[in-house]
């Protein structure tokens, strides 16, 4: 019967957490967000890039006065480790929302944790602000209280197809075949999924379709494949660690196709270039913005960026610095953190210009689903800048780097 | 008299712990921390059903979350495709994992300790995999790594959803203590002594003519009947689920670590190691995860180390101690 | 026709790294009978000092084979006398102490977020003299130069291990220990000190296998994720606590992982991987060259 001395335990812990818990939280002027990103595990590198620029708006906000309307109350950051675990995610959310009182949520990344954590969210009746998670239903569960700020993802494979079509028709390059590879993931197979309808919609002839698992450990085979499928065209969705293998193995068994498209991910991690150097020479990439952005504030709020921590700014960390600029503009409406008018605010909200506005689409604007209906993408393509590797934005043309030519088809 | 003594202590205690247990929902009112409570629960169900096979039977199975992910996936297809209530389809997902742990449980149970545990990595993982990379088995959807959805059905008993986290505290504590139950049941039974005999010395297990093997088998058809159960009950909790999060070598190394640290092969071992790393677990996760990254599960590790340097045989020993000293304090005085 | 040579020759290559990454496992459960969860964070550690080594000074990345090596084999005999032996003393008696698999993790979980702490989450690639250099044989056939590097440094490492466990009296202590550690015990060997020399060369393999992953691969906290479970699998498809075994059973894998990409998509190879290795152990238990007494 040494089933019964168990029992000591859950009562002496469940007073000490019911203790730790009662403490009444002293009323100050801030409005706390809840914010659930993952700092640890396979996704950390992103996930603290998203924290910094979090960080770095919200000391901005704050600094010039927080939030006016609610005499002045300051933003207050918290932070949750996701783990990209949906099981933590949640967790997390409950917890925020519960015992931390948090007037909104952001997050997650990863399209799975945001997926369940909205969904808790939802119940609740807490407005969560998604910077960037890209699989399509996240917005399309008729849900209340989530906003997208990002693209997602059938948006972004349409707009690789369209740049690869304006791309051909301005160089008068003839595109028959076209390859797919991609993590074996839920970004990779939902992105491979579009591709295909698109593929057939456009009448390339898909020469290759190749998932790999996301913890590969040599891609040879993936590229000595591509070798043989010799497409004109190769897209992949790769997370760092595989973009990073699968481009130096494609310079070095000099795999020649006309055209790679990345798909932001790995390929738009600040790590990726510094790690793959001249290999990264003309490898199109598809992202939601561009340092070489030509448009106001976009110039010194990344040498801020990069002074603070070391390295650019990236789609994804623009996504998390214009979300906090939201919120304010949003708070700033509801004058409180009463969630059915925030929520409100944020549904109206249209956040076009002023500071934080330094994305690369005109404006922050929810549809009735609660996606930015003006998010837009813009192409890339790497090039070897007098012996740095930068990204030069290509596509579409209005917006195209001035005084850049892009090469299409990619150097042999 | 010994015996005496502590057999009415037990009774007392265990009627306490219960009554403590059943009440607790109505204490505490935070959602959050019922969360907490749910999950500690839900590993202490998983753990103990894994201690029926792990414990007893002297092996180390590394990767039951295989059987975890055959409840979910079942209980949630058959609720999908054709309506069927969570509470049929969970029976139907915990027959299909104790088949499929009678498949593997023949030919692996043979095997001696690394190579048992190696043995089930491998069989876990490869069912990851192989969910992975189908959108399909058969006529079912089984939506490759991008795992399946449940919507949103209210507050239904028949669809086992609810809007209380109340109502899935008790439904996870009735199932712990169905669970018990059957562990008492069977560590008393035939079955029981054969498996610590085999377990202990295989060979004069053997040479006294009791097929161990047999009843390791026996032993890991009920583990992952009961394992299953809870694979529905986390989709039915989360309403969602996917092959990382639910077929990973994360859960089934969780599993196995909560029953070490507890002490394997005692019947309040699982409880006491869930009682201990699953809110340790959380509240590092939620008061040092923002701080610095990765500083939570450093403290987990050392946690680990510390307990299995000065408590190799589990938590359990100690305490049960502590209890026994405390009781002969009382009833000598 | 040169895209199967091609994979095949890369096959070999690969697989005989991923045997490398597999020797200090099998050296390590060989004799103290455990599975060292913590191997691939061991890896990871091995790595980052190779890394740090080439990135800091600029040298070739084999010169800092006699730096990196002698650092891992002391960082392996410490932990081992520190972390580990409490917990063998404390067991004595049992064959297999499973509790030392939850002090390996521990370590592991330990080691992977002070990486993560100390060095970020970024992925980093350490640009050496021979990293992307090309052999190219005729018909279009490329190999990477530090894969072949890789290839001629696992036999040799494999060759002086074998010379050292069949020639010294330190290998020949270890030798016995493996086979019968209370018998080893009695003709007055420490088996202590023998485990902390096995938990060191263990690790020092690790800390060669850093410096052969290091001139094409990229490094980051969690890097040993990539390499632990199929290590696992390596070393009890050749044998547990066989080198050559090690050696072979990672030339199998790499053979499977490239060959087999070429057939099907590169996603089932793991399944074919998983599933050759659950037939191995219900029709051969002790692996290709394990001993028969393990199982």
């Amino acid at each position: 019967m040494k089933i019964v001395k168990t029992m000591l335990i859950p009562v002496v812990a469940l007073t000490m957490i019911a203790g730790s818990f009662g403490v009444a939280q002293a009323a100050t002027k801030t409005v706390k967000i809840g914010n659930i990103i993952p700092l640890s595990g396979p996704s950390a590198s992103v996930g603290i890039q998203g924290k910094n620029a979090r960080e770095m708006a919200v000391q901005e906000i704050n600094d010039a006065g927080g939030i006016k309307s609610m005499g002045g109350a300051k933003l207050e950051m918290l932070y949750a480790d996701s783990k990209s675990d949906p099981t933590a995610g949640v967790s997390a959310a409950e917890q925020m929302i519960n015992s931390d009182k948090v007037a909104l949520l952001t997050g997650c990344w990863n399209s799975a944790v945001t997926y369940p954590t909205t969904q808790v969210a939802e119940r609740y009746g807490v407005p969560f602000v998604v910077p960037v998670s890209v699989r399509d239903t996240i917005t399309e569960r008729g849900f209340k209280y989530t906003f997208r700020v990002a693209a997602k993802d059938s948006w972004w494979t349409r707009d690789q197809f369209a740049f690869l079509k304006d791309m051909a028709k301005e160089t008068g390059t003839k595109i028959k075949t076209v390859a797919f590879v991609y993590e074996n993931g839920d970004w990779g197979t939902g992105f491979a999924a579009g591709w295909k309808k698109l593929a057939k919609a456009a009448g390339y002839k898909v020469v290759l379709d190749e998932p790999y698992p996301s913890t590969a450990s040599d891609l040879t085979p993936v590229v000595l494949k591509i070798k043989r499928a010799k497409p004109d065209v190769l897209f992949l969705t790769s997370n760092a660690s595989d973009a990073i293998l699968l481009t130096n193995t494609i310079a070095n068994m000099k795999v020649h196709v006309k055209a790679i498209i990345g798909s932001g991910g790995g390929h738009a991690d600040p790590a990726f270039l510094t790690a793959v150097g001249k290999n990264a020479e003309g490898i199109f990439d598809i992202g939601e913005w561009e340092t070489d952005l030509n448009k106001p504030g976009v110039d010194e709020a990344n040498a801020k960026y990069n002074k603070l921590y070391g390295y650019n700014l990236s789609g994804e960390a623009v996504d998390a610095y214009s979300s906090m600029y939201l919120i304010k503009a949003a708070l700033e409406t509801a004058g409180s953190t009463d969630p059915v008018k925030l929520r409100q605010a944020l549904a109206d909200t249209k956040l076009c210009s002023g500071p934080g506005s330094i994305f690369a689409y005109k404006c922050i604007d929810f549809d009735k689903d609660g996606q930015n209906k003006q998010a837009a993408l813009v192409v890339v393509q790497i090039h070897n800048d007098n012996g740095t590797m930068k990204r030069f934005t290509v596509w579409p043309k209005e917006g195209r780097h001035a005084g850049y030519t892009p090469t299409f088809p990619m150097a042999q | 008299m010994k015996a005496l003594i502590d057999s009415h202590a037990n009774k007392y205690l265990l009627a306490a712990a219960l009554l403590i247990a059943l009440l607790a929902p109505q204490i505490i009112t935070s959602p959050s921390i019922m969360q907490i409570m749910i999950l500690t629960l839900f590993f202490a169900y998983l753990t103990s059903s894994w201690n029926l096979v792990g414990g007893f039977a002297g092996v180390l199975p590394m990767g039951h979350s295989a059987f975890v992910g055959i409840g979910a996936y079942t209980s949630t297809i058959l609720y999908l495709h054709y309506g069927l209530s969570p509470w049929f389809g969970m029976l139907a997902g915990g027959v299909l994992a104790a088949v499929v742990g009678i498949i593997i449980g023949i030919p692996t149970l043979k095997l001696r300790g690394a190579y048992f545990a190696l043995a089930t990595i491998a069989f876990g993982e490869g069912i990851r995999v192989l969910v992975e990379n189908l959108d399909m088995i058969g006529p079912f959807k089984v939506n490759g790594p991008r795992g399946l959805l449940i919507s949103l059905a209210g507050n239904s008993f028949k669809d086992y959803q609810f809007t209380s986290k109340e109502s899935y505290y008790y439904i996870i504590l009735a199932l712990l203590l169905v669970v018990l139950a059957m562990t008492w049941v069977l560590m008393r039974s035939k079955i029981g002594y054969y498996l610590s005999a085999g377990g202990e010395d295989p060979e004069a297990a053997a040479a006294l003519g009791i097929n161990v093997p047999r009843y390791k088998v026996m032993a890991m058809a009920i583990s992952c009947f009961f394992t299953a159960l809870a694979g529905t009950f986390y989709a039915q909790m989360f309403l969602y689920f996917y092959p990382k999060s639910i077929l990973g070598l994360d859960m089934s190394f969780e599993i196995a670590f909560i029953a070490l640290i507890g002490g394997r092969g005692t019947i309040v071992g699982p409880l006491l190691g869930a009682l201990l790393l699953r809110p340790l677990n959380e509240f590092t996760r939620i008061y040092l995860g923002g701080i610095l990254p990765g500083m939570h599960l450093v403290i987990f590790g050392l946690i680990l180390i510390l307990v299995m340097i000065f408590q190799p045989r589990g938590i359990q020993e100690p305490l049960t101690r502590l209890y026994r000293r405390i009781l002969y304090r009382i009833h000598g005085s | 026709m040169e895209i199967y040579i091609e994979s095949l020759l890369n096959g070999l290559l690969m697989g005989s790294i991923y045997g490398l990454t597999a020797v200090g496992l099998t050296v390590i459960f060989g004799v103290l009978k455990v599975i060292n969860f913590a191997h691939g964070s061991i890896l990871m550690v091995g790595m980052f000092v190779a890394y740090w080594c080439v990135t800091l000074t600029g040298m070739n990345p084999y010169l800092a084979i006699p730096i990196v090596v002698p650092l891992m084999f002391y960082f392996g005999y410490f932990m081992q006398q520190i972390v580990i032996e409490p917990v063998f003393k404390a067991e004595k008696d049992v064959r297999e102490p499973i509790t030392v698999i939850i002090v390996t993790t521990g370590v592991w979980y330990i080691l992977d977020n002070l990486a993560l702490m100390f060095f970020g989450a970024e992925y980093r690639v350490a640009h050496t003299s021979v990293t992307g250099k090309l052999f190219e044989l005729p018909g279009g056939i490329y190999l990477l130069q530090p894969k072949v590097y890789g290839f001629v440094i696992t036999f040799a490492c494999a060759l002086f291990l074998f010379w050292f466990l069949k020639n010294t009296v330190m290998g020949k202590a270890i030798r016995a220990t493996s086979l019968d550690r209370d018998a080893a015990s009695l003709m007055g060997v420490n088996q202590y000190r023998i485990y902390r020399t096995a938990f060191g060369i263990g690790t020092a393999a690790c800390g060669l296998a850093g410096c052969v992953l290091i001139p094409f691969y990229y490094v980051y906290p969690s890097v040993g994720l990539v390499f632990d479970i199929r290590a696992f699998i390596i070393v009890v498809l050749g044998g547990l606590g066989s080198i050559p075994g090690a050696i072979i059973g990672g030339i199998i894998i790499g053979v499977i992982e490239e060959v087999g990409a070429m057939f099907m998509p590169s996603t089932w190879t793991e399944l074919v991987i998983y599933g050759l290795f659950l037939l191995l152990l219900f029709v051969k238990p002790a692996g290709l060259f394990g001993s028969k007494q393990d199982f």
